[in-house]
């Protein structure tokens, strides 16, 4: 059972609720991928004869033998990822699961050492790597650029594929925590039901029973019209720019719980002149990765590079709002997958304010502006997928200058939820005991409304403190709203 | 162009945040990128100005054998520890940092380090320090953290030396076997302990660091009283009784002086902290505190990409720096350039076996061509690679092959500058400190003035 | 095992000589098929044999021999047929197979014929060998080196050993001699049966040659890699433990002990076998060494090329070719075959004592093979990572259980090879204080950063039962045995790796300086004793108070 396509193809014919169960068991294995055959064919050249011709220069070429291109299609050698590894043990620093949970040995360990000991067909990796959260703060800390997440993801993946029962109650209950999009596509549909229901202790508590869902935490609540919803209703971009165009990467979130951010973005873009487009679209893959899932991950990969390859064709840079959905598309779409034009989406995906701080005049925009002194005083926390794609600043550097606004940063810690990771329950209190050093950060500081771009630490920052948290980019509307 | 600023440094290591909060106090208006965390973090955490004069004269152009295995025995008598480092530095070789930019320089250096980082030690004296090290010896060092300075072996009270089984990198009673061979004079004894319950084999420092700081319920009690009552039955385990406690460097990450002061008061002994390699505490919070001096500057940095081009005019003068966003470069100008991008461990000095280069600006890297000649057969010999890195003028502008200048309005520091041999030295703080601050000063001026000549 | 009172005396560690610095690899025979088929035949056998006796020690990783465009297809047919004459299962398979099977190889190499090819650990072997001779009553002298072979009356009767400087563990005095009496002495001194034989007043003309094996970080390879044409340099990749061994080249030299390390063989082996593997000449190379072949052939053969001398073994009964009884050498051969070379000296020995025992070693295990295959349930146990624990019963075959179950914390020494306390301490108390021996047995430095974050973890297991000083010394020794092989890959990552060791053992560590070495008189009250307090107002050099509330100066 897939799940569903665009929204409006699903409206035309709404689909029956299916069981989650159901769902799961209809994974493709990883092992029906077959490397091996792709592998001798990566270039879709059929090898030469045995008749001794003459090699050509590209076959020597050290840099063809990358292992996303020579194990496409399939699990990955990642083995010599630990050449670049010179043991500083920087990641183990910077890991905040390591600093709270006493089985979790480590993004060293995790990454280069366990793979350098692996042979090619042991399967034994470490059960510890499904602790790993994937905030990706080792990639950041890493000086020798070891290619850590990558190793970790490619490892969390076979483990999930070789030596984790499918019936188990982890892996159900991670593969729906995996697959928010679908639930959330279902579940927007009738939104004040579904919020209703999900409000109710005893679901929270049936989640803990039956899954492993954590209880502490409120599910969040779905829009009554998603963004795409308020597109198609508004009857899509208000303008035409050939020259200037933007494809909206909207993610989950945007679309079925935060709709108002998706409408900041289009409110912003289109203030500069850009055209927006809003191509067909699916999940950034982010808690897929977490969770092992790479083969979901890979199937919605499939539509995203599709459809925003055509939108980069036509002339579009792909922006996306969420930053943990364009480190993927940045990032682990590139590391993990061989596709058409993968390359490309990486090179021309940015995160919204990233890009109109390289684009247009920000400062100049923001010169005249005025903020409410009371109301505009905001608790900033740089999301981890942030800091990896150099953007930890951005907001605090944008903002400062704003008159009458005050912004903060509340540190360089974690918040803690990293996705999937704070939503489990065996996970739940080493995620608060992460978060602990930015609620303190956040009390502290003047502001009690927090602003951060990732949804989950929104969700964390909220929990922590009961602050309000907001987007940058919908602060960024409004403040430049009152400049005109 | 939409990201410009007077100043821009390249590179977040000591000597990249020196030079940017020194320009920023000349008035300029200043940016600071680093692709990575700065390597403070696999450092001790201490602060070296000039601890030697090393032996120098083993011979490079030895075709190795394997007889020959590196002549431990003949390796000569270095010069130190030294007590005081400043009249040191005219003993130098020529085209050492030191000597080009003057002792002068390294006082301003630590002057300013001192105002940036106010939780060291060791400014009441222009004399260095005698620290504990982790394998056993004593180093010297100028300046060292609050957390540090109980252990100083120029003190003479009893100390205690304590281990965690769980941490291979050292064994305390080792430790204090091999302090009383460097002649200490103090009494001094090592234990071992398991640490309580609750805290795994292979645990990472920072997961210790993190249940004291929290004060963590670890089996029932406090992280710090479980820590104080498995140490307490062992002060008696030195003559005269242990006056103060040495632990594996630690002991908390934000509140590490809280840990210590109720550690010890607890034990009635002062409770310090010995610096270790990596992964170093002590590193990571000089690298926490000395950012924490960037912003309070008003410097403005980013973290995360990775320098990857340069666009220059007809006469050399860098106008940006091309910065790869995952797969897009975008410009960054700025008027003065500070490039301080590490050495061989920092990766600001890249190599393969045709050559050593500097991957970012392409700075020219003197070296001997045949690559046999980087290296000595005695591992603490004068090994050639240590000292590799740019050449420049006293402005600290990069030279080129042919001794000119390369980019009229670049300044290196730090660890990408060649000439010196810091490991040897203990020095390699003190050189980023040094040309930190006058690379700094320099490219301020050339914002300021406009003038490069 | 047949009754002998045997002592064996090795000058250095055992695996001091050429077996100590050999490729890994277990042939199969394949390497001999088309030119030296009587050693092709006699490896293929052993090589199964090893297989069962010796299982902890062996790796089973298969062996291919790859065609390039460029290689003769009439001797890639002969490497066939010699496979198939010699009784080594060999099959062809095409180009697209062999890269389904090995993905980094080359993609224009054509095809490439299978082999038994595998994997062999020589020091865990030799051990095992060592141990499996105590357990039967053998004495074993490491450090012990011949200086003089008796001879009275026109026969050998025994000989004299000096105990090295150093710990080791026959419990001699360093300096003192020994005169062993004996009924039979073996020579079996590899490239050094010359040397020994001379002090009998004999000739043995050894030839002693040269090759060079680059190790790389990782394993690119997990099966054995031939080129397929006639033996020449730069020819082979053998996985071995974590890493692949690159090898590698045929000199002649006068001295196995000393000769030139040269840089155009390390780097004719990246350049070479990248024709193979291409991604080699990117990757990491951690270090270099050199090994000597105990090459020998009969007076009067008169080869001129190393590469040309037979590697087929010969037992040389100095009674009958010298007239001088009570002594025969065994030289020539390969480590694959040292089993077969073993008995027939052995019941070449056996016959001159009139002991009638025959030889068992074909078939019963070794102490570490019995039993292996119940580890895999039992790693659980253990409390370790599960990698760590595979590569930790690996080594240690069926002692795993014995060694690993400890009482206390059992923390990772080396993280690059996943050593554990418990591994190093069992090493150390078969070995002494000798960190380079301990390292052989359980690869500790032997991976990623050779050493630098591990030797002095390794040295701080010496605590509490060897001094401050034995330890330094051992520390040292290590750390400098480590830097021999690295100078051979200083560039890339590596150098960058020998700087970040160079700054944690000089700079953080000040081992380069250590004043306990040097005997140097450090005048501490010349330093800082630390910042005046309201105790202590004046520091020692007359610096002010800062007037700062401080508790610990």
């Amino acid at each position: 059972m897939n799940p569903p396509p665009d929204e409006e193809d699903s409206r035309a014919a709404p689909r029956p609720r299916v069981p989650p169960t159901e769902a799961v068991l209809s994974e493709p294995s990883l092992s029906d991928l077959d490397p091996v055959a792709d592998a001798a064919d990566r270039w879709g050249v059929t090898t030469t004869a045995t008749d001794g011709g003459t090699s050509t220069q590209d076959s020597l070429d050290p840099d063809n033998y990358d292992a996303v291109d020579v194990f496409s299609g399939g699990a990955l050698d990642l083995r010599d990822g630990s050449d670049s590894c010179y043991k500083c043990t920087s990641c183990n620093t910077s890991c905040p699961v390591a600093e709270v949970d006493d089985s979790f040995p480590g993004p060293k360990f995790q990454g280069p050492e366990q793979w350098r000991l692996k042979r090619k067909e042991d399967q034994d990796i470490d059960e510890s790597i499904m602790s790993c959260s994937n905030c990706m703060r080792c990639d950041s800390a890493c000086p020798s650029s070891v290619p850590l997440s990558q190793m970790h993801n490619e490892a969390r993946g076979e483990y999930v594929a070789e030596q984790m029962s499918k019936l188990s109650r982890e892996y159900v209950r991670n593969r729906i925590l995996s697959n928010y999009r679908f639930f959330a596509g279902i579940g927007s549909k009738i939104p004040r039901v579904t919020n209703f229901i999900t409000g109710l202790g005893v679901t929270r508590w049936a989640g803990e029973k039956l899954l492993g869902i954590t209880s502490e935490r409120e599910f969040p609540a779905f829009a009554t019209e998603t963004f795409r919803a308020w597109w198609q209703d508004r009857g899509g971009a208000a303008i035409e720019n050939p020259d200037k165009r933007v494809a909206y990467f909207h993610g989950c979130y945007s679309n079925f719980n935060t709709p108002e951010v998706g409408k900041a973005m289009v409110r912003v873009f289109e203030s500069f002149g850009y055209e927006v487009l809003v191509p067909p679209q699916k999940c950034s893959g982010t808690p897929m990765f977490a969770n092992g899932m790479v083969a979901d991950a890979r199937r919605h990969a499939e539509t995203n590079v599709r459809e925003l390859v055509a939108a980069i064709g036509e002339g579009a840079d792909v922006i996306a709002s969420c930053t943990s959905c364009s480190l993927s598309l940045r990032q682990e779409y590139p590391e993990l997958f061989d596709m058409n034009g993968i390359d490309d989406l990486a090179a021309h995906t940015y995160e919204g304010l990233e890009y109109l701080r390289i684009h247009e005049d920000l400062d100049g925009a923001l010169a005249e502006a005025a903020a409410d002194e009371d109301a505009d005083s905001y608790a900033y926390h740089a999301p981890c997928h942030a800091r990896n794609q150099g953007l930890a600043r951005q907001a605090l550097e944008t903002f400062r200058q704003v008159d009458g606004m005050t912004i903060e940063d509340v540190g360089d810690s974690c918040s803690g939820i990293s996705g999937t990771y704070g939503w489990k329950t065996e996970k739940y209190d080493y995620s608060m005991a992460i978060g602990e050093e930015m609620f303190d950060h956040m009390e502290a500081a003047t502001g009690e409304t927090g602003m951060t771009e990732c949804p989950t630490c929104a969700m964390q920052m909220e929990h922590g403190t009961g602050y309000e948290v907001r987007h940058p980019l919908e602060v960024l509307a409004e403040t430049i709203e009152t400049a005109s | 162009m939409a990201i410009t600023s007077d100043v821009l440094v390249i590179g977040g290591g000591l000597a990249g945040v020196t030079a940017a909060v020194s320009a920023a106090r000349e008035g300029a208006d200043v940016r600071l990128i680093s692709h990575k965390h700065s390597t403070m973090q696999q450092a001790s955490g201490l602060i070296d100005a000039l601890g030697y004069l090393p032996p120098t004269g083993d011979d490079a152009e030895l075709t190795p054998t394997a007889g020959r295995t590196g002549a431990m025995d003949q390796r000569a008598t270095p010069e130190g520890p030294l007590p005081e480092p400043f009249a040191a530095v005219d003993r130098l070789p020529e085209g050492h940092p030191y000597r080009l930019v003057g002792a002068e320089a390294l006082r301003s250096g630590l002057a300013l380090f001192d105002e940036m980082v106010d939780s060291y030690h060791g400014a009441h004296t222009d004399r260095n320090a005698l620290v504990p090290t982790f394998g056993g010896s004593v180093k010297p060092t100028a300046r060292y953290p609050a957390s540090v300075a109980g252990g100083l072996a120029s003190d003479g009270a009893p100390m205690l030396v304590v281990g965690f089984r769980s941490l291979a990198a050292f064994d305390a009673r080792q430790v204090a076997g091999q302090l009383r061979e460097t002649g200490v004079p103090f009494s001094v004894a090592g234990r071992e302990l398991t640490l309580p319950a609750g805290l795994a084999d292979d645990m990472t420092p920072t997961r210790v660091a993190h249940a004291l700081d929290r004060d963590e319920r670890l089996d029932g009690t406090p992280a710090r009283a479980a820590l104080a009552a498995l140490i307490e039955p062992h002060l008696d385990a030195v003559k005269g009784g242990a006056a103060r406690v040495g632990l594996p460097a630690c002991l908390g990450d934000e509140r590490v002086e809280a840990v210590c002061e109720e550690l010890s008061d607890r034990l009635g002994a002062r409770v310090f902290e010995i610096p270790m390699g990596p992964p170093s505490l002590p590193g990571l919070r000089l690298s926490d505190r000395l950012y924490e001096s960037l912003d309070e500057a008003g410097v403005r940095y980013e973290t995360g990409n990775p320098v990857v081009g340069v666009e220059t005019d007809a006469d050399g003068r860098v106008d940006a720096v091309l910065v790869d966003r995952k797969g897009t470069e975008i410009p960054y100008g700025a008027d003065g350039i500070v490039l301080a991008t590490g050495g061989l461990v920092g990766k600001g000095l890249d190599s393969d076996r045709e050559g050593v280069r500097e991957p970012v600006l392409g700075c020219h890297v003197p070296h001997p061509a045949e690559r046999y000649e980087w290296y000595v057969d005695d591992v603490f010999g004068d090994q050639p690679y240590a000292r590799f890195g740019v050449a420049t003028d006293e402005r600290l502008r990069p030279l080129d092959a042919a001794g000119g200048v390369q980019f009229p309005n670049v300044h290196v520091a730090g660890a990408t500058l060649g000439g010196a041999d810091v490991a040897r030295e203990k020095s390699a703080s003190g050189v980023s400190l040094a040309t930190g601050v006058v690379a700094g000063r320099q490219a301020a001026k050339v914002a300021a003035t406009g003038v490069v000549g | 095992m047949r009754g002998v009172d045997v002592t064996l005396v090795e000058k250095g560690n055992l695996t001091h000589g050429t077996t100590g610095r050999m490729h890994g690899l277990l042939h199969s025979g394949g390497r001999y098929a088309v030119a030296d088929q009587a050693s092709a035949k006699e490896c293929v056998e052993e090589n199964f044999i090893l297989r069962d006796i010796a299982s902890h020690c062996v790796e089973e990783t298969g062996g291919l021999f790859v065609k390039r465009p460029e290689d003769d297809e009439s001797y890639f047919q002969a490497k066939l047929q010699g496979c198939l004459d010699c009784d080594i299962p060999a099959e062809v398979l095409t180009g697209r197979e062999a890269r389904a099977r090995e993905p980094y190889l080359a993609d224009d190499i054509e095809k490439a014929i299978t082999v038994p090819d595998g994997a062999v650990d020589p020091f865990r072997l030799c051990v095992a060998n060592a141990a499996g001779a105590l357990d039967h009553g053998a004495t074993v002298m490491t450090h012990a080196e011949v200086t003089d072979i008796l001879v009275e009356a026109g026969e050998v009767v025994g000989a004299e050993v000096r105990h090295g400087d150093g710990p080791r563990t026959s419990g001699r005095q360093p300096g003192s001699t020994d005169r062993i009496v004996a009924d039979h002495v073996v020579n079996a001194t590899g490239a050094w049966a010359g040397r020994v034989g001379a002090m009998a007043g004999v000739d043995v003309e050894v030839r002693p040659s040269k090759g060079v094996m680059t190790v790389m970080n990782t394993r690119q390879v997990d099966t054995v890699v031939n080129r397929c044409r006639p033996k020449g340099d730069a020819d082979i990749v053998v996985p071995h433990e974590t890493a692949c061994i690159l090898g590698t080249t045929d000199e002649e030299v006068d001295d196995p002990e000393d000769y030139p390390e040269h840089r155009w063989e390390v780097d004719l082996m990246i350049d070479t076998l990248a024709e193979l593997v291409p991604i080699l000449k990117k990757a990491r190379t951690l270090r270099s060494f050199w090994g000597v072949r105990p090459l020998y052939e009969p007076p009067g053969t008169g080869t001129e090329d190393p590469t040309d001398i037979t590697r087929d073994f010969f037992l040389l009964d100095h009674g009958d070719r010298d007239g001088l009884p009570g002594m025969t050498s065994i030289v020539g051969g390969k480590l694959t075959t040292y089993r077969m070379m073993a008995e027939q000296i052995s019941d070449h020995v056996c016959g001159k004592l009139g002991v009638s025992a025959a030889c068992r070693t074909a078939a019963e295990p070794l102490p570490g093979s019995h039993d292996i295959g119940r580890l895999h349930e039992m790693m659980d146990e253990f409390g370790l990572r599960s990698p760590v624990s595979r590569r930790s019963a690996q080594r240690l075959g069926s002692r795993t259980e014995e060694v690993l179950q400890t009482s206390g914390p059992n923390p990772v020494v080396c993280g690059c090879e996943g050593v554990t306390r418990a591994e190093v301490r069992d090493a150390i108390d078969d070995v002494g204080a000798e960190l380079n021996a301990v390292r052989l047995r359980t690869r500790a430095s032997m991976g990623t950063c050779q050493g630098g974050f591990c030797c002095h973890q390794i040295a701080a297991e010496l605590a509490p039962d060897h001094s401050a000083a034995t330890a330094r010394t051992a520390l040292d020794d290590l750390y400098q045995e480590r830097w021999k092989g690295q100078r051979h890959a200083l560039w890339g990552e590596q150098l960058s790796q020998a700087m970040l060791n160079h700054m944690l053992h000089a700079t953080s560590m000040n081992r380069d300086a250590d004043p306990a070495r040097f005997d140097t008189e450090v005048s501490y009250d010349a330093f800082d004793p630390g910042r005046p307090t309201k105790e202590t107002p004046v520091a020692a050099d007359g610096g002010r108070p800062d007037g700062s509330e401080d508790r610990w100066r």
